[in-house]
């Protein structure tokens, strides 16, 4: 009797009611889509609040306010911002060093205190889980924060925007902070703060509001001994929708440009430098030694350009099984420009695209192909025989 | 059944410009949807099912055989109920199959930029499609 009675007070437990956490969770969206907006923010720097941020974190090292330099971009600060100092083995640190101690240690502590890893491996990442339908089944609004906003603020700030900007800019100095940039640990610290209502203590509050602060004001920064090189926002950014309905948006195009013209660019995410743009010719495509940045090269030169100009050999052609008044082509790559030997297989595809067109695509197949249905079939782990019977493809 | 039809029943969609008053063919045989192919069980001999493998029945609204990785868009199989059954616990000495299904009336493989697909009566092999790298992996798989 006592067991029955027993039994729906459990259940009562689990199917509690989803109305609070999800209205949570939806300030959570909310705070989450704020700070992603101070990273994408291309606002002239608020240099006052910049200042005085830096002028705090100065003082909780017992330094003095340190002179300030303002740069118009990244690429600027290259030659600004004064060599580490690697000079003297004993005496104290040098400044940046222990600015970085500082940051760590500050992070460190909120990680304790929001309960969660403080050190997120990119290879280790969870899978993505749908958080209304994970609230509603009674996972607590913490692990949804850490398993899909803090991930979300991840890829949409440090595996996009920051990525972007360090292989764009080359010979960027050491001890880089990213202000605008820092906004996805910041915000998810935020959000922790406002919507769990975690408490990071006195100290550790005020150190952080340091950060909130230039992650709210200015672009990317770099402390030395008595003074500080800044950054200004960039001018403009472009990206485009991510193309798996998640609503999220990756950098395409000149994708970050800042006010004196420097520009990273990026090619459907993927960072690509400047003459993919700027200076696309069939001998920078073979000369370019990385093979995602090669591809993304074709592509916008379009792979029907890149055969005529780049004179490639065709091996054979035959019609292609399934896809009818298609053809197969088969290329001989120039071996010196393209490192392990590999041949093209240049195919149409079955269905048109929105301008009425037929894409073309080109295909890196084995060597030792000599029939593009061969080719074919291995790329689907078939013989040339098996992949003659293919009856249709869309 | 038209690609309309398909839509109307799945509750999915593709791009606007492909033509939904076409009737998609059912074939019974190979025939491929952008990186992904449908192979007869019994062509790939060294292809089977691993004895821990669960058959999980396709709904109406279908199931997403590969999901965007890198943004790019799903393939979804959808089927009547009852008449499907799918898993993802088969074992390809090439690593390419993503699962294999058993199919009692045509099911059909809906894609946003390809269209529709209809499956015949089977039972069937989907593997992705491959591409040689010339990097430290040999063999990468294609995304479209």
């Amino acid at each position: 009797m006592s067991a029955r009675r027993r039994r729906p007070c459990r259940r009562a437990a689990v199917l509690r009611d989803p109305g609070p956490v999800l209205a949570q969770w939806h300030e959570a969206v909310q705070l989450r889509a704020e700070w992603t907006g101070h990273a994408l923010s291309t606002a002239p720097a608020d240099r006052a609040a910049a200042e005085h941020a830096v002028t705090g974190l100065y003082a909780l090292l017992g330094e003095p306010p340190p002179a300030f330099v303002w740069v118009p971009s990244p690429a600027a600060a290259s030659v600004v911002v004064p060599p580490v100092d690697t000079g003297a083995a004993s005496g104290p640190e040098p400044v940046e060093n222990r600015l970085a101690t500082l940051v760590f240690g500050l992070r460190e502590r909120l990680a304790r205190s929001a309960r969660v890893e403080p050190v997120e491996f990119g290879w280790n990442r969870p899978p993505r889980v749908d958080p209304e339908a994970a609230l509603r089944e009674g996972v607590p609004l913490r692990s949804v924060l850490e398993r899909v906003a803090a991930p979300a603020l991840r890829r949409a700030v440090r595996e996009s925007l920051v990525a972007l900007i360090r292989a764009g800019t080359p010979n960027l100095p050491d001890f880089t902070w990213y202000g605008q940039h820092d906004a996805d640990w910041v915000g998810f610290y935020d959000i922790h703060r406002r919507v769990l209502g975690t408490r990071f203590g006195v100290a550790d509050t005020a150190h952080f509001e340091l950060w909130a602060s230039l992650a709210r004001s200015t672009g990317w920064w770099w402390p030395r001994a008595g003074v500080c090189v800044l950054a200004d926002r960039p001018a403009a950014t472009h990206a485009e929708p991510v193309p798996d309905g998640s609503g999220e948006r990756r950098p395409h195009g000149p994708a970050v440009r800042w006010r004196d013209g420097a520009t990273a660019y990026a090619w459907h995410g993927l960072p690509v430098p400047s003459w993919v743009f700027e200076d696309l010719t069939v001998a920078r495509i073979a000369g370019e030694r990385n093979v995602e940045i090669r591809r993304c090269a074709i592509e916008r030169l379009g792979w029907t350009a890149f055969i005529d100009q780049a004179g490639l050999r065709l091996v054979s052609r035959a019609a292609d099984p399934g896809n009818p008044g298609a053809e197969l082509q088969l290329y001989d790559l120039p071996y010196l420009h393209w490192g392990a030997r590999t041949r093209l297989l240049l195919a149409v595809n079955g269905s048109v695209e929105r301008d009425g067109t037929r894409r073309r695509y080109g295909l890196r197949v084995p060597p030792w192909f000599d029939h593009p249905v061969d080719a074919a079939g291995w790329s689907y782990g078939l013989t040339g025989a098996q992949y003659a019977q293919l009856q249709r493809r869309t | 059944m038209r690609l309309a039809d398909i839509l109307d029943r799945s509750g999915l969609d593709v791009l606007g410009h492909l033509e939904r008053a076409l009737t998609v063919p059912v074939i019974d045989g190979l025939q491929a949807q952008g990186d992904l192919i449908v192979v007869p069980a019994p062509m790939l001999g060294t292809v089977g099912v691993h004895s821990f493998a669960s058959w999980e029945p396709v709904p109406r609204s279908g199931v997403e055989l590969v999901r965007g990785e890198a943004g790019n868009n799903p393939h979804t199989l959808v089927a009547d109920p009852g008449t499907c059954h799918w898993t993802t616990g088969v074992r390809d000495p090439l690593w390419l199959a993503i699962g294999m299904f058993s199919n009692t009336s045509p099911v059909y493989l809906v894609h946003p930029e390809h269209g529709g697909s209809g499956v015949a009566p089977g039972r069937w092999v989907v593997r992705r499609q491959q591409e040689r790298s010339g990097g430290f992996r040999r063999n990468v798989l294609v995304a479209d």
